[in-house]
Formats: C-alpha cells, structure tokens, sequence
C-alpha cells in the first residue's frame, strides 16, 4: 500500500484542489439527486400504505368514508354485519402520520383529542395501538373483522389490500 | 382447531376461550400461514362440540370483540386456517384483563388552575385576589362486554368555586347496547349532548381552551346541563356521498342540589321532574365540516316558606315552576390541524311562582327571559408540543326590568396550549370581559351585577395530566 505523500513535499496546487472539490460537489449532487429520483421511483411503485383486512372478509373496495368512519368507530359493522375492528399504529409511526392525514383528514395530536372527547365523556374507545406493521399484519389475520393498514412495502403475509375509493 | 371454527360459528363460543396469560409482542410467534387453502366453512359439526361457558351459553349470537392483540398459536395445536379461524385472542401486556372478558380500560385526569381576575369575582369566590379552586379529577372504567355491549363508569371530583367540594360522584355511568350502526341504546347516567362540546366541559384534556366560552358552556350550570340519568337513543347513518348523520335524543331526569335560600327562607321541596332533548349532527360532503342542531327541555319544581324576621307576622308559602327550553345551532370544521367552531342559542326561561301568604288568596307571578348566546372559536396546532386558540362569546339577557351592563357580557380570550408530553399539558388563558351579564352577586358580597365593573380582565394557568 502507498503511503500518504507528505503535505509539505507534495502539496496539489490550488487550482487541482478546486477542481477536485467542484467534481466532489458534482458527484453528490448527482448521487442525491439520482437517490431523490430512486425515491421517487420507489414511492410511485408502492403507494404509501395499504388498507389491509382479513383474507375471509368478503369486501374488496370500500368508500374512502367509510374507512374513515370505521377508524373513528362512527361505523361498527362490515355490509356483512361483521364487527369491524380497527387497529392503529402507534402515534410516532410515520405511516401513522401519513394515514392520519390522508385517509381521517386531522393529524395524529387532532384525532387522539378526538378520542379524549369520547373516552372522558363515556362514548367510546379508540382502537388499539400496535407497535409495528407486523404487528397490525398479524392482528388483522387473526381477526376476521379486523381492519388496518401498513406501508406499502409492508410484507403483508397473506393479509387482503383493500381498494377504496 | 375445532375450537376455533367454533368460535366462528356459534359466534359467542369465543367466550369461553379464557386468554391466555399476557405475553410481550416481543414473544409473538408467527402469524398463521397465508391462505392456501380454502378454509372450512364455519359451523361444520366437527366444531360445535367445543365447550361453551355460561356467557357464551346466553349471548350465543354476539361474540365479545377479541383483545387488541392477537394470541400467537398454541404450540400444541394445527396451524389455523388463515380465514374463518380466529385464534383465542390475548390481553396486551399493560392491561388488566377480567377472565374471558375483553381488558377493562381505565382512563383518568386530574387538572389544577388558577384564576385571576382584575375586577369582579368570577366562577369562584376570590378570583380577584386570585384563587385555585380550579380542580377537577376523574377516573374511568370501561368494560366492553360483548361486541355489542359496554358498561362504563366515570368518578368524578371537583372545585370550582362553591360548586364540587371535593364530593366524589359518579359523572357517567350507563350500559350501552348498540344493536347496529343507526341505533344503539344507553341506560344509567349519561352526558347530555347539547352543541358540540357540552359533555367535555369539564375536560381540560380534550379542548384547547381552559375556559370554553361561558355564554354556552356555564361550568356553574354544570349540575343542571352536564349529565341526565335515564335512558339514551342514538345512531348513525352513512349517507355514502351526502356525508354521515349522527342523532343522539334523550329523556331522564338529574340529580341536582337545592338553591341556596336566602336570608329567612326555607327551602321544602326541590325537583327535576325530566330533561328531555337530542342532537342532530350533519357531517357534510366537505371533510371535516359537521352542522348540527341540538335541543334540552328541562323542568324543575321548588316549593319554600319564607319566615318574616317580625314574629307577629305569618309564613308564606312559595311554589315556583321552571322550565327552561334550549336550543343551539352548531358549525366546526376540523381539518389537519386546524378547528374552527361557532355555535348560537336561544335559551328561554319561564318561571311561574305562585305566592300564598297565611289567610289570604294566592296570588301567580311569571317571568320570562330569553337568552341569546353564541361563540366563535379559532385553534390551530402550530407544532406537536403548541396549539393557541381564541375565540369571542357573547350573551345577552332579555328579561323585563334587567338593563345595562347587566344585561350582556362580552368575552374575548386567547389561550396558549403546550403538550408537554402525551400525558401533561399545560395552558395559559387570558379573557378581556365587557360586561357583567354573566356574574352573580352570591361571589360578589351580594352585589347586584349592575354595580360591578363594566370592563374587566380574567387570567388563568392550568396543568392536566391524563392517560
């Protein structure tokens, strides 16, 4: 292996170190910019979470709504009369984040002082909160009712996506 | 196996599957397998042999909902069918679990303020040289039964000027059978649902403000609005493109202390003979925006004697009859992180008092008042840890004789919440307050409200925790 030369002896001259600065700064500017499109890509491939739900459900495409009004228990009942039994993830999830916004149209801190209204005037529970997405995959395939929803890169093992609209 | 599809067939079979002792998620096995196959139809003979425990044996028809998270399978048992068989649910691990049933969840708060006022004593004694009878605690125990059935129960403890004491009472408690999305039923003491925000009035957690504006939410009238003991329709309908309407009506009676006598007079008999009233709720097409409309009757009989002070002359007998007819209009919209609230009310008073001094013909007065009341509200979360909030209220009294400051109060406030955690906050609040309409000479020195001070400040701080 060479070694280092010495500073003193060998030292670049100004305009090389420029240069090798310019082309650093080009290289990460490409390897960012080339990450941000891989990103991209990636996200455009799988959407950002899926709407899961026990494969012996017969739903397979649900009103947008009505996924909303389940998660907030407004709805109880799949059209089959089946209980329907959402799970969440945990509040620092940022699929969480992203669900919360997308699907119940109030971020996280707005819905849980959703739930403190029902919990302290007595109407009503919030879903459980799981920890992770595996978690919520092998909660919702061992409860025939159960509706949750992970990232779309998720392995869902089995667990239905439902289409909403 | 078989016990399992039982599960799935007899419906309430799955009570009998006591859950097994909680595990951390950690130890979690595998799911089941994807489906592969196609699972065995529910109700096969082979399964119903399973063991049915006396709570399935009577709700055979209504499983009790699974434990928010799910058993890992039993090391002696087949791989389940991936579909039609629900393993035995399990407990997670920091909940306390009553055997076969589902975890009973427990709740509680406990929040301490401050107030002080620049002039006028305002909701409690001495707020002008400042004061912090401004406590209230609750814990609460919910049982979900069955998937149908919760029974709940909410303690309940308070200060707030004169009214709580400390006394400990049951807030709520009710069992609750919905039979379906668009009708339930609830029995025991319940929360009137009177405008948006009537049963948090006097939870600090669950609102931005620490006052919610007094011209609709008096927290002195907190007896008489807060919560009616009797029976509970309710329901909701999805109305697929025209949004969802929720309905919520009422009929009861309430358990609310004596008014305090004057000086010489003797209160008999105090009553509420029922409350009656609903709310109707429209959440529109427009995400997040709800209009709704919401009504309260309620009537009230007291009978007192007033002794004179000069022993020469006799009692008189007093009966008074009150029925006050409330009406509310409501408007929110909460989208992300924004809410924005207005509400207006028409709250109209009669009181027929009938009057019957010692041998003589009795004589009936009647007096009328017809309130005006309303708010606008605006909060926004600016960050996880801060959500400001203001808003302007306004009543005004419309009564025979009443004129002056004493007949409107004007309430202009901003509020300042910080989430600390996700179990304390801490608020600060300041109101600029025109008028008196909404004072009581009773925390005043027995002043009448058109002697207090026309303009005034009120400032409060308050902590809650909760979980």
């Amino acid at each position: 292996m060479p070694t280092s030369p010495s500073r003193s002896t060998n030292r670049r001259p100004a305009s090389a170190r420029l240069a090798a600065g310019v082309v650093v700064v080009a290289l990460a500017l490409v390897a960012f910019t080339t990450g941000l499109a891989a990103l991209g890509s990636a996200q455009a491939a799988s959407p950002a979470f899926h709407v899961i739900v026990n494969p012996a459900n017969p739903a397979t495409q649900v009103e947008r709504a009505f996924v909303a009004q389940a998660f907030l228990k407004k709805v109880r009942r799949w059209p089959d009369g089946q209980t329907i039994l959402p799970v969440d993830l945990t509040r620092d999830s940022a699929v969480r984040r992203q669900w919360s916004l997308d699907l119940l149209g109030r971020s996280v801190d707005a819905v849980k002082n959703y739930w403190q209204q029902l919990i302290f005037a007595g109407r009503d529970l919030p879903p459980p909160e799981l920890p992770s997405e595996s978690d919520v995959v092998t909660y919702v395939l061992h409860n025939p009712g159960a509706i949750g929803y992970v990232s779309g890169a998720a392995p869902l093992r089995g667990a239905k996506v439902l289409g909403f609209q | 196996m078989a016990l399992a599809l039982a599960v799935s067939a007899a419906g309430g079979a799955r009570a009998e599957i006591a859950p097994p002792a909680p595990r951390p998620l950690s130890s979690l096995e595998s799911p089941p397998p994807a489906p592969t196959e196609k699972p065995e139809p529910p109700g096969t003979p082979q399964d119903s042999p399973a063991p049915v425990a006396p709570a399935a044996a009577e709700t055979p028809a209504e499983p009790p909902p699974p434990a928010p998270v799910p058993s890992a399978p039993r090391p002696d048992a087949a791989p389940p069918p991936p579909a039609a068989a629900a393993p035995a649910p399990m407990a997670p691990p920091a909940e306390f679990s009553l055997s076969g049933l589902p975890p009973l969840q427990v709740h509680a708060f406990a929040s301490q303020g401050v107030i002080k006022s620049t002039k006028n004593n305002y909701l409690v004694r001495h707020s002008t040289r400042g004061s912090f009878e401004l406590t209230e605690a609750a814990i609460n125990f919910t049982q979900q039964l069955t998937d149908r059935l919760r029974t709940g129960l909410q303690l309940f403890t308070s200060q707030i000027g004169g009214v709580g004491d400390f006394r400990v009472q049951a807030d709520w408690y009710y069992i609750d059978y919905r039979a379906a999305d668009w009708l339930g039923i609830r029995a025991g003491r319940t929360k009137v649902p009177f405008g948006l925000y009537n049963e948090i009035n006097d939870i600090d957690a669950a609102r931005v403000p620490i006052l919610l504006p007094q011209a609709v939410y008096p927290l002195l009238s907190r007896d008489l609005l807060l919560a009616q003991t009797g029976i509970e329709l309710y329901g909701y309908l999805n109305l697929d493109r025209g949004g969802g309407l929720e309905y919520r009506g009422y009929g009861g009676t309430l358990y609310a202390p004596p008014p305090t006598p004057t000086a010489g007079t003797t209160v008999t008999d105090f009553s509420i003979p029922y409350t009656a009233g609903g709310r109707l709720m429209w959440e529109t097409p427009l995400e997040g925006l709800r209009l709704g409309g919401s009504y309260l009757r309620l009537r009230a009989n007291a009978a007192a004697t007033i002794t004179p002070t000069d022993p020469a002359m006799s009692s008189t007998m007093l009966s008074q009859r009150l029925v006050f007819d409330l009406w509310m209009a409501s408007a929110e919209y909460a989208r992300d992180d924004l809410l924005l609230a207005a509400e207006f009310g028409r709250w109209v008073g009669r009181l027929d008092t009938t009057t019957q001094p010692a041998m003589q013909a009795s004589t009936v007065s009647t007096i009328e008042e017809t309130d005006t009341r309303y708010y606008g509200m605006a909060a926004y979360r600016l960050a996880r840890w801060l959500m400001p909030g203001v808003y302007y209220g306004g009543l005004f009294h419309d009564r025979a004789g009443l004129v002056g400051r004493q007949r409107h109060q004007h309430d202009i406030a901003a509020t300042l919440r910080f989430d600390v955690n996700s179990f304390w906050i801490f608020k600060l609040e300041g109101h600029y307050m025109l008028g008196t309409g909404d004072l009581t000479g009773d925390l005043n020195g027995g002043a009448t409200t058109d002697t207090l001070a026309d303009r005034w400040f009120v400032f409060l701080a308050k902590t809650t925790a909760y979980f």
